[in-house]
């Protein structure tokens, strides 16, 4: 397994984020569809480098920056993920976007960074997989928390009433 | 002009553009991963100095080249029964064949026409033959040897490498010098 392994995960996220944004584009600017696709071809230029300076580059220097690359991913499907909840107040889809696109996108993210940390021995520094279970951590607790938001309990009152 | 895509050929578009980044994605990061490796591992199959090996004579580094000193005297058919045997320590068979390389003194030099024949047999461990390799001389010319077939080495035997130096009657300390590979597949 490579370290742009990492990479590739992430240029098919911003793709995946890219299709999504265009069907919802009527709730996300216009241009987010484009600006997702351009990331991706970022993420593909991003292998070719990685690929004609496979000998020049050390291992531990591309771990980095493909990690690097899969946090601007992930962090661009969060704020997706906030935009819908906080620009829009669009709570169920809000919901939905958390429950099916950003928890398991993190939780993939998290086993793959982990996994090749793993397999590569000392290539993580000891406090990365406890950073990592942390950010796993609160991630879950932010999505119950969307899943759960003041809709939900308004919700349950009214069924209740 | 305001062009307007509608939806769906928008979203057709982006999926489009999608695959093809995609599909391009999946073919760096494969040519990356389909990086060939090269291991070095002992020879399986070997030379191994045989009851008849002459004096003079060596077996390389690693058992994976021999120098054969081979005689000759004036007039005469000299006999080496076993000089060397081609063993095979794998679990597995393996094909072989001898190949000329060179010879020297080349054809043309004078002192070629003290040879008459050099002859090279394999034997397996019955002392059947498998094939012969000779190498003949006509005036000063030398009539080297095609390459012979491949002869499968079943796993863990030794074949018997028989050589013959038959010399013309007027030779006269010369040394011939014959290069032959043996492939082994």
């Amino acid at each position: 397994m490579l370290p742009e392994l990492l990479a590739m995960i992430s240029s098919d996220l911003f793709l995946v984020l890219s299709l999504l944004t265009c069907l919802l584009d009527e709730k996300v600017p216009k241009a987010l569809p484009y600006i997702f696709q351009i990331a991706a071809l970022s993420g593909f230029g991003h292998l070719v480098v990685s690929r004609l300076f496979m000998t020049e580059f050390d291992e531990t220097m591309r771990y980095w920056y493909n990690v690097f690359y899969l946090g601007i991913a992930l962090t661009s499907i969060v704020a997706v993920n906030i935009y819908l909840a906080t620009s829009k107040e669009n709570w169920t889809l809000a919901k939905v976007w958390s429950g099916a696109v950003t928890f398991p996108t993190m939780i993939i993210s998290v086993l793959s960074v982990y996994s090749f940390g793993y397999l590569q021995g000392a290539i993580l520094p000891p406090l990365l997989p406890p950073m990592l279970l942390a950010f796993t951590c609160i991630m879950l607790t932010v999505t119950v928390g969307v899943l759960l938001g003041p809709r939900f309990f308004d919700k349950s009152r009214e069924v209740r009433n | 002009m305001n062009i307007r895509l509608k939806k769906s050929s928008k979203f057709f578009i982006v999926l489009f553009a999608s695959l093809l980044i995609g599909i391009a994605n999946a073919a760096i990061y494969y040519s990356m991963t389909a990086q060939p490796s090269l291991s070095i591992i002992a020879a399986k199959v070997v030379f191994v100095a045989g009851n008849d090996f002459p004096s003079g004579s060596s077996v390389g580094d690693n058992s994976t080249w021999v120098y054969l000193a081979l005689k000759g005297y004036p007039n005469t058919t000299l006999t080496y029964d076993q000089p060397l045997n081609i063993s095979n320590t794998d679990s597995a068979s393996h094909t072989f064949r001898l190949r000329h390389v060179a010879i020297s003194p080349a054809s043309g030099q004078p002192q070629v026409s003290n040879f008459t024949a050099l002859n090279f047999l394999v034997q397996n461990t019955a002392g059947v033959s498998q094939g012969s390799f000779n190498y003949t001389t006509t005036g000063t010319t030398w009539t080297t040897p095609t390459t012979m077939s491949p002869m499968t080495l079943p796993a863990g035997e030794s074949w018997i490498i028989f050589a013959q130096t038959v010399t013309a009657p007027s030779a006269n300390d010369v040394t011939a010098t014959i290069q032959i590979a043996v492939d082994v597949v």
